[in-house]
């Protein structure tokens, strides 16, 4: 599997734990085009918190690398890296690079 | 001068005990005698009236009396339990002694005198007046150990009022306002202090049976053990009357099960901090975390919800800190507070509080929540920050049997969610490696 595909499937496991609490009709979708954030998506802030944590749990176990998704840089990026599951991984991506190439 | 008081009281019930150590008894008489052995002792070793001295010791026969005769002497007493070297090190630098008492585990002393300049503004004030001091070290289970100094001799005045002759258990700390309080309690009405090896669910247990213990002063960490360990299952624990418990937020859990496992006893709720010392307080009942707290030479009030206490034996300051009064004296705890009436419930510090999007949430509620899950014997929830919505709840958690952190993180959210608003479920969740309490049975709640 590529670094890319690893992430998505860190963040379809990290949507799976999220769902677990979510009503029937609010479930996320585990799809790249899922909404996360903003208009059309169903999940509320602390929803979001909590997909960021499992994700950040997901990578550290899946890939042996501990990063910060959410931090001043995340919040200070131009496009919202938590628009949707493709542009989370994309930010994930980076982030994992520069751990590793560290 | 000092302790006149209580060597009347000594003279009094000379025959009875005073003391069980090591499952030996001492009377009064044997006190006394042990007193006057002291004060020759620091009379020999040149120690002299306002002096700082270290007193490494739990509650033997000697450590008492040494106590008393450094009172007697007008000594600043410094005493220190702490296990670790590393501590009692930083401890007594702060305090600047001059000696150090150390009593070994026999109960055989040794003595050091050291070349330091033990000054101090606060030990100016004691040195002018001649009384003793007492020097206390604050838990530290939220940031540094704060230096507290008392005029010795304001502490002892509310002992003078003659109170319940009870059997009680030394469960709380030598070094710690609560264990001083419980000592001085149980010699100023002539009774019998009972110290156990250590501090196990079962050896406590094993006092009480043995000595027939009617007093048992705890933490409400130590409740939860106990409860846990179902060590009272195991011994005849009829002779208690009273269980104590104070130093940190009681979860209304263990309080509950606590009242049932124990019915015919009273369970009180005591509230002192090492600033201002140990008030006296009334439970609504064994069952409700609701108290009044109060008593002769204190007052209290509630400012912004947090607790304040203006106390006649209130500590003269710290060594290491800024005053922590306001500019007309009351003392401010800390310890955010809920009022119905003349009662109180204790919510928890207001440095604990997690702050979530805006929202309050106290680690004990959440704590108390998790803490009924029959495969939980701990939790310690605390915040960590969050650039989304500031901080999120997390929880440190003590399984009883091992199951996968995955499968616990899920079981715990899902339970937390069926009695806690949103917010206030935890968002991490990790399996803690180590105890998750102080050496006096308090939680931590540092963020790793």
């Amino acid at each position: 599997m590529s670094d890319n595909e690893i992430i998505l499937k860190a963040l379809y496991d990290a949507v799976e734990q999220v769902n677990i609490d979510l009503p029937a009709d609010q479930k996320l979708a585990k799809s790249p085009v899922t909404v996360l954030f903003g208009p059309g998506s169903s999940l509320d802030s602390l929803g979001l918190v909590n997909l960021i944590v499992a994700a950040e749990q997901k990578i550290d176990e899946n890939m042996s690398v501990a990063i910060s998704i959410a931090d001043e840089r995340a919040m200070s990026q131009k496009n919202s890296p938590f628009r949707t599951i493709q542009t989370l991984a994309d930010y994930i991506d980076i982030l994992v690079q520069e751990k590793t190439n560290a | 001068m000092f302790i006149d008081f209580l060597k009347k009281i000594f003279d009094e019930a000379a025959n009875n005990k005073a003391l069980i150590w090591r499952d030996a008894s001492f009377t009064y008489r044997q006190l006394l005698e042990r007193l006057e052995y002291w004060q020759d002792y620091l009379k020999n070793e040149n120690i002299a009236p306002g002096d700082a001295v270290t007193l490494e010791a739990d509650f033997s026969p000697n450590a008492v009396a040494a106590l008393l005769a450094l009172i007697e002497h007008g000594c600043i007493v410094i005493p220190l339990t702490t296990p670790s070297q590393e501590k009692r090190k930083e401890f007594s630098k702060i305090a600047m002694r001059t000696a150090m008492i150390r009593l070994d585990s026999a109960d055989n002393a040794a003595i050091l005198h050291f070349d330091c300049k033990s000054d101090h503004k606060l030990y100016r004030v004691l040195r002018n007046i001649g009384h003793p001091g007492l020097v206390l070290f604050s838990s530290g289970s939220t940031g540094k150990s704060k230096a507290v100094v008392h005029d010795f001799s304001r502490l002892l005045v509310k002992y003078k009022i003659r109170r319940h002759n009870l059997r009680t258990l030394s469960f709380l700390l030598f070094d710690h306002i609560a264990g001083i309080d419980t000592l001085f309690y149980s010699l100023s009405n002539g009774s019998c202090l009972i110290t156990a090896d250590n501090r196990a669910p079962d050896t406590i247990c094993h006092a009480i049976e043995k000595f027939r213990v009617e007093v048992l002063p705890v933490s409400p960490t130590f409740l939860n053990l106990l409860i846990l360990s179902e060590a009272y299952n195991c011994h005849d624990l009829s002779s208690l009357k009273y269980i104590t418990y104070g130093t940190e937020v009681m979860s209304e859990m263990t309080l509950k099960k606590c009242a049932k496992i124990f019915p015919g006893v009273t369970i009180l709720q005591k509230y002192g901090t090492s600033e201002v010392g140990t008030l006296r307080s009334k439970s609504k009942s064994s069952d409700s975390a609701w108290v009044r707290i109060g008593g002769e030479g204190y007052q209290t009030r509630i400012i912004d919800g947090i607790l304040q206490i203006k106390a006649d034996s209130a500590m003269l300051g710290y060594l290491n800190a800024e005053s922590p009064f306001t500019d007309d004296g009351w003392f401010v705890t800390g310890d955010m507070v809920e009022v119905d009436g003349d009662y109180m419930r204790i919510l928890g510090r207001e440095s604990e509080i997690i702050n979530v999007g805006g929202q309050k949430v106290f680690p004990a509620e959440v704590e108390n929540v998790i803490e009924q899950m029959p495969n939980i014997t701990e939790a310690v929830v605390y915040g960590e920050k969050n650039p989304l919505v500031g901080q999120i709840v997390c929880a440190r958690v003590t399984p009883g049997k091992t199951e996968s952190l995955d499968e616990l993180a899920i079981i715990i959210k899902s339970y937390c969610r069926r009695f806690l608003e949103n917010y206030k479920v935890p968002v991490k969740i990790s399996i803690a490696e180590n105890n998750q309490h102080t050496d006096r049975f308090k939680k931590v709640r540092k963020n790793p």
